[in-house]
């Protein structure tokens, strides 16, 4: 019994052909299916290439329809596994709850010149850097810069969210990565509601850039939406 | 295939592309069932430690400090905001008056940390060093 690599679940249908070519296939039981490819031996190695094959798989399937996309490197032992995995009740309520929805995700990051307004206020530890530019005052000028970056990020994050808020069915917000970050937000939303979106980021864009830069990704499939904490069953 | 908005300020993306947004959109996300999980892989810490920069380090402070300095020189006490700046093309000219004493100051900053490739344990005679440094680039700009 072969090891299954699997992408997602969806509902049973054809798969593209170019897919199908790359050996993707579906196991269909019941109204649900789980996409997957023959795997050999050995762990999914975590490489540039296989990344950008999950997420073309599963985001190419969404443009058609639901698609709950699997963790990458998520195995399964065989047939048998997967259809245990279609059979669970809760597999059937996602699918159900994402039949038109799609994610969304926006990062803001900041131009450097947000340290030139947040820095406004440190004027007397930066008159000391400068007259001194030694790794002491260095450091506490930076960290002071670097906690007025803080509150300012929370700043812009919250007026972010509360202009999406009205629009989306659900955010997950995750910590943003790299000093000029401002946040990473991932937004749940009905699929004829992209534009809304759109344009409230056009807004808020308005409002805060620079020194505030937007990257709206998507519709992407529900990748933050399909947690499911179930207890461990033997 | 990414769009920038006319604004020059939103970046409209489709689909993930590239190894960056894959990592950021999908990594550690997805449908995880606890009972039936068999995640094996090779590498992803690797991926990870690249992905989640480290913000509060020594490193970045003084990066703050520098830039926050090289932002601010021509201004000293003034409130006006970074987009008069531009404006104003006052950055160009603070940029060049400033420079030198900058990157002395920054030479400075490395070598005690020992970034700067100097493996001298006389921390006295290191600053000194550096200091005249920094003045005699200073003066050649």
């Amino acid at each position: 019994m072969s090891r299954l690599y699997l992408y997602g679940i969806t509902r049973p249908r054809e798969v593209p052909q170019r897919l199908a070519d790359q050996g993707v296939s579906l196991v269909a039981d019941d109204g649900r299916a789980a996409v997957v490819s023959e795997l050999d031996e050995g762990p999914v190695e975590a490489t540039r290439r296989n990344l950008l094959a999950h997420a073309d798989v599963v985001e190419q399937l969404h443009e058609e329809t639901v698609v709950l996309p699997a963790r990458f490197g998520y195995i399964l032992e065989g047939r048998e596994e997967a259809l245990e995995l279609l059979a669970l009740p809760e597999i059937e309520q996602l699918l159900e709850r994402h039949a038109r929805t799609c994610e969304l995700t926006l990062r803001g990051k900041y131009e450097e010149s947000v340290l030139a307004e947040v820095g406004a206020g440190l004027q007397p530890l930066r008159d000391a850097y400068r007259a001194q530019p030694s790794v002491e005052v260095g450091i506490a000028l930076g960290e002071a810069v670097g906690e007025r970056l803080a509150g300012r990020r929370a700043r812009d994050k919250s007026l972010v969210l509360d202009g999406l808020q009205p629009l989306v069915l659900d955010v997950v917000a995750g910590e943003p990565a790299g000093e000029f970050a401002a946040f990473d937000l991932a937004l749940l939303v009905e699929r004829d509601r992209v534009h809304s979106i759109e344009a409230q980021v056009e807004e808020l864009s308005a409002r805060l850039s620079p020194p505030l830069h937007f990257k709206l990704v998507g519709p992407l499939p529900p990748y933050s939406f399909v947690r499911l904490a179930m207890p461990a069953v033997a | 295939m990414q769009r920038e908005s006319s604004a020059g300020y939103i970046t409209r993306a489709p689909r993930s592309s590239g190894l960056a947004d894959v990592l950021e959109i999908l990594l550690d996300r997805g449908l995880v069932i606890d009972a039936f999980v068999r995640v094996s892989l090779v590498g992803i810490e690797l991926l990870t430690v690249d992905l989640r920069v480290v913000i509060a380090s020594v490193d970045t402070y003084l990066r703050f400090a520098e830039a926050v300095n090289r932002l601010d020189l021509r201004a000293v006490d003034d409130s006006r905001s970074v987009p008069d700046l531009f404006e104003k093309g006052g950055e160009e000219v603070a940029e060049t008056k400033t420079k030198g004493a900058v990157e002395g100051g920054m030479d400075a900053i490395k070598e005690k940390i020992g970034l700067g490739g100097h493996d001298d344990d006389d921390e006295d005679d290191d600053k000194e060093r550096s200091r005249s440094g920094s003045r005699s680039r200073g003066n050649n700009r």
